[in-house]
């Protein structure tokens, strides 16, 4: 027998439980679209496997919501929970939030909100794809649609470098064979092609920078990485003169670099999300975006968190210089690119890699900011309402498809009369992508860009006050083409075929993305204090903290239950490292 | 065996096959052989993996195997990239009877 | 000796590799992918990790260069045909990423700083010993060590089934999910041509008039 082998706790599995019941219902929908559904004509399965996979979808939102409550109430109602689920599991999930299945894997308040928020726009785009009929694979459609969902929710869940690359994979695998689902036009296959491609190769570069840093820190779990970085000789200078440890970063920011669609790795993004049909290319751009996000912030900030800027300097050696830069690069480069296009979902994919943009210098904030939590809380608001603003236009986009089959601007010509609510509606998404208030994606702009600025006096303060003024001139670039939008609704004759009055399919995620827009951005606070509680266990070690966390991890036996990820950042939370401590308190 | 074989070569050995297989991908434009060339780049991933997993000593709460598991993976997961790959290179091959990425022109911009 | 065998290994390796990324003829760009697969299979023998060597063949070699092969059948590429040479204008800028990308990789080997308690790259020729010292003391990661290595099929097991359970289950919906895409994507439905699809029944019927390379470079110019 083999000695130590670790046991795992089985209650460990109730926090997947929106990831299977997602992948068991793609299952469900796969076999009874193969068995049941097969004879009746293409529209009728749509919306008989629609409909079916709402209700998948309506059981993982149960899951999520429920984990989510439990996890929040088993404190404080112990009895009550107890009594619901017995008193192990009340015990079990009023732990404090950490690693859970061996330290592979997070489950804290961050994650089972980002499962209530995956799920959630799973469900529009998911209600949106019933809306027309643009393949004939209706069950496998869907299995993937979940499938991809089940991938991002274990990549922003991921503790570990093995979980997070399949994560990933399993995302983008599925993402790849989605935007080709469209299989009656060819550039939703030359769009699947490209895509599998750039990412497969991209993908295999990053899997490279992973050999090198597990080859530099003999670990493949986040914080054991951050621990080893951090316990290094404080004299070798972090990655200054190490062409290794240089190549490890430049390989892992290719990789992420992709998957945010950050210039110069953007290349896919215009193709993949003109190409792809309306709802898949509205998850590519939500769906994905939020969780290589997450991962992004979880790895850059907390893993090789001490690589950022060892030298103390913004622009001395370290990924934090590289960051501000791709930061730069992309707002800018995004926005101008956009205001040359003349389809709609293409202008709305420069518009993301412009926005990706943005949410870099938070990225970069958060690295140098004293309140390094709430500048993270910012970047994830700032997601949340980006996805759903991207949702609802992708929504009007699947409706001009369906009714003028077209989705260039000018097709959306005269809606302003045709659906006047609708219309409206998509108004506002778009003051809210320029970042016009009282819209929530101004508040999102202003938290990024304060947090961005609020740090101490250096250096680092002046080249960040530099991008911010660049993310703010380039807002004001960006309105142009948003208006072009609102300009063609409202100020052109009504071109190509009338538009159909939209169903609920697509009148609502429209409806209810502007709604999300406009409450979060009349009353931002709630909003924004949630992302910041979730981004606190997300980066709980953010502060450049060597002295502060108690000497590295002891060297617990190998059987341990509990290994360090889940050690390291409880404590040094909780024994007032003064930074996070008033993150926690924001 | 007793070790005679440092480290390093192990990771030239990698490194020289990675950037064979980035040439390929810059070089080639058929799309089979870009495929070819992204399974050398991950197998090259793969040696450095091992080889890391065998000259290191893990620490504490790393699991004895973290670099074999890794590998492991990635051979599942370039299974799986493989099959995606074929499907999507025969549907574009039935849509412009070409297998040459540059001749996909239906998206520009 | 197992330096001569190792060099032998590499030199096989490396040329492999060259020949499918060089390789005019699609077929013999799988044939030397195959060869290399297995010189990477040996490298895992020699890093004694025999285990997965022989998942290394049995999935490289028998599904992924099978796969491989199927794909340039159903194109017709077999012969090699103009979209298959490299263009020139590209040849010497990429040779020259290619090689400065190796430069940089192998210096970065070189001097790779790891964290202090780690070795350094460049001088760790020596293997970690699995075997206990002289007084007979051994730390716990030195009897895993010597399990993994002795074991590793079992020991690969009991860590897919312990800290690795959800990444095993993941990585069988990935391959689940692959499959069915693929499926999906790949199947050509001629028995029941449902209108509004005629894009791809003309290129299909084409595809089997089976693999003709001549035909292919007039064809696919023809057809843009």
């Amino acid at each position: 027998m083999p000695p130590n082998v670790p046991t795992l706790d089985f209650r460990d599995f109730w926090h997947i439980a929106p990831a299977g019941v997602l992948a068991a219902w793609g299952l469900v929908v796969l076999i009874v679209d193969l068995v049941l559904a097969r004879k009746r004509s293409v529209d009728e399965r749509r919306r008989t496997i629609g409909a079916l996979s709402m209700v998948g979808v309506g059981l993982a939102l149960v899951a999520a919501a429920g984990l989510l409550a439990l996890g929040r109430c088993a404190v404080e109602h112990f009895d009550t929970v107890s009594n619901l689920v017995g008193p192990s599991l009340a015990e079990y999930f009023g732990r404090p939030g950490g690693t859970i299945l061996l330290g592979t894997t997070a489950a804290n308040f961050q994650t089972d909100v980002f499962n209530v928020l995956y799920v959630i726009l799973l469900g529009l785009v998911v209600w949106i794809s019933t809306s027309y009929t643009f393949t004939d694979n209706w069950g496998e459609y869907f299995a993937l649609l979940m499938w991809a969902t089940v991938g991002m929710m274990l990549l922003s869940a991921s503790e570990e470098l093995v979980m997070m690359f399949l994560a990933l994979e399993t995302m983008t695998i599925c993402l790849y064979l989605l935007t080709a689902m469209e299989k009656s036009r060819r550039r939703s296959a030359e769009a699947g092609l490209k895509y599998f491609v750039y990412g497969s190769v991209s993908s295999a570069l990053f899997l490279y920078g992973l050999s090198l840093v597990y080859g530099l820190t003999g670990t493949t779990q986040f914080d054991a990485i951050r621990q080893a970085l951090i316990d290094s000789d404080p004299g070798d200078g972090g990655i200054a003169g190490n062409l290794a440890a240089a190549s490890a970063l430049l390989l892992m920011l290719v990789g992420f670099g992709f998957k945010v669609s950050a210039v110069p790795f953007h290349q896919w993004a215009p193709d993949v999300y003109e190409g792809a049909p309306a709802p898949v290319t509205a998850w590519v751009s939500t769906g994905s975006k939020i969780a290589s996000f997450v991962v992004l912030l979880k790895v850059f900030l907390h893993a090789v968190q001490p690589w950022s800027h060892p030298s103390n300097q913004l622009m001395g050696p370290g990924w934090l210089a590289l960051v501000v830069v791709i930061s730069a690069v992309t707002m800018t480069y995004g926005n101008l690119a956009a205001l040359a296009q003349k389809n709609f979902k293409r202008m709305l994919a420069y518009s993301s890699i412009a926005h990706a943009g943005y949410m870099l210098v938070g990225v970069a904030a958060v690295s140098v900011s004293t309140r390094g939590v709430e500048a993270a809380g910012s970047v994830l608001y700032y997601l949340v309402v980006y996805a759903f603003a991207n949702i609802g236009a992708f929504a009007v986009a699947a409706w001009v498809v369906r009714d003028r089959d077209g989705d260039q601007i000018e097709d959306l010509n005269g809606m302003g009369r045709q659906a006047p609510f609708v219309a409206l509606c998509l108004v506002l998404l778009m003051l809210s992508l320029i970042g016009i208030p009282p819209f929530a994606g101004f508040f999102g702009k202003l938290y990024l860009f304060l947090e961005a600025l609020n740090q101490g006096e250096s250096t680092e303060r002046l080249t960040l006050m530099g991008l911010v003024a660049l993310g703010l001139l380039n807002s004001v670039i960006s309105a142009f083409y948003y208006v072009r939008v609102l300009k063609a609704m409202y100020f052109r004759e009504p071109s190509g075929a009338r538009l159909r009055p939209p169903r609920a399919a697509i009148a609502a995620p429209v409806v209810l993305s502007a709604v999300v827009v406009t409450v979060f951005g009349v009353a931002p606070t709630p909003l924004i204090n949630l992302m910041k509680s979730a981004s606190a266990p997300m980066l709980t070690a953010v502060q450049p903290a060597s002295e502060l966390v108690p000497a590295s991890p002891a060297p617990t036996p190998a059987p341990a239950v509990v290994p360090a990820p889940a050690g390291a950042p409880v404590p040094a939370a909780a024994s007032g490292v003064p930074e996070s401590a008033s993150g926690l308190a924001g | 065996m007793n070790s005679e074989i440092p480290l390093n070569w192990f990771l030239y050995f990698a490194a020289a096959s990675f950037s064979i297989g980035l040439v390929g991908v810059l070089l080639r434009r058929n799309a089979i052989v870009v495929l070819m060339a992204i399974e050398i780049m991950l197998n090259a991933a793969n040696i450095n993996l091992v080889a890391f997993w065998r000259y290191g000593t893990p620490p504490p709460g790393a699991g004895p195997l973290a670099g074999v598991i890794l590998a492991l993976f990635v051979i599942t997961i370039a299974a799986a990239e493989v099959a995606v790959g074929i499907g999507l290179i025969l549907l574009c091959y039935r849509r412009w009877n070409a297998a040459d990425v540059d001749r996909y022109d239906s998206l520009s911009g | 000796m197992a330096e001569i065998v190792f060099l032998v290994i590499a030199v096989l390796g490396l040329g492999s590799a060259l020949g499918t990324v060089l390789a005019r003829n699609l077929v013999h760009a799988a044939l030397y992918l195959i060869a290399f697969f297995f010189a990477v299979a040996c490298m895992f023998v020699m890093l004694e990790a025999e285990f997965l060597a022989a998942i290394q063949v049995l999935v490289y070699i028998g599904a992924v260069a099978i796969l491989l092969m199927f794909g340039i059948m159903l194109t017709r590429n077999v012969q090699g045909d103009d979209t298959t040479t490299i263009p020139n204008a590209w040849k010497v800028p990429g040779l020259f990423a290619g090689f400065c990308l190796f430069v940089v990789l192998v210096f970065g080997i070189n001097n790779a700083v790891s964290p202090s308690s780690r070795g350094k790259w460049a001088t760790s020729t020596n293997r970690p010993s699995i075997v206990a010292d002289a007084q007979g003391i051994e730390a716990a990661w030195m009897t895993e060590r010597r399990d993994s290595i002795n074991d590793m099929a079992r020991m690969v097991g009991y860590q897919l089934m312990t800290r690795y359970a959800l990444a095993f289950e993941t990585a069988g919906l990935l391959l689940t999910a692959a499959l069915v895409g693929a499926i999906a994507l790949a199947h050509r439905e001629e028995e029941d041509p449902a209108p509004g699809r005629p894009a791809g029944t003309a290129a299909s019927a084409d595809a089997q008039n089976g693999p003709r390379a001549g035909g292919a470079p007039a064809a696919s110019t023809s057809r843009r």
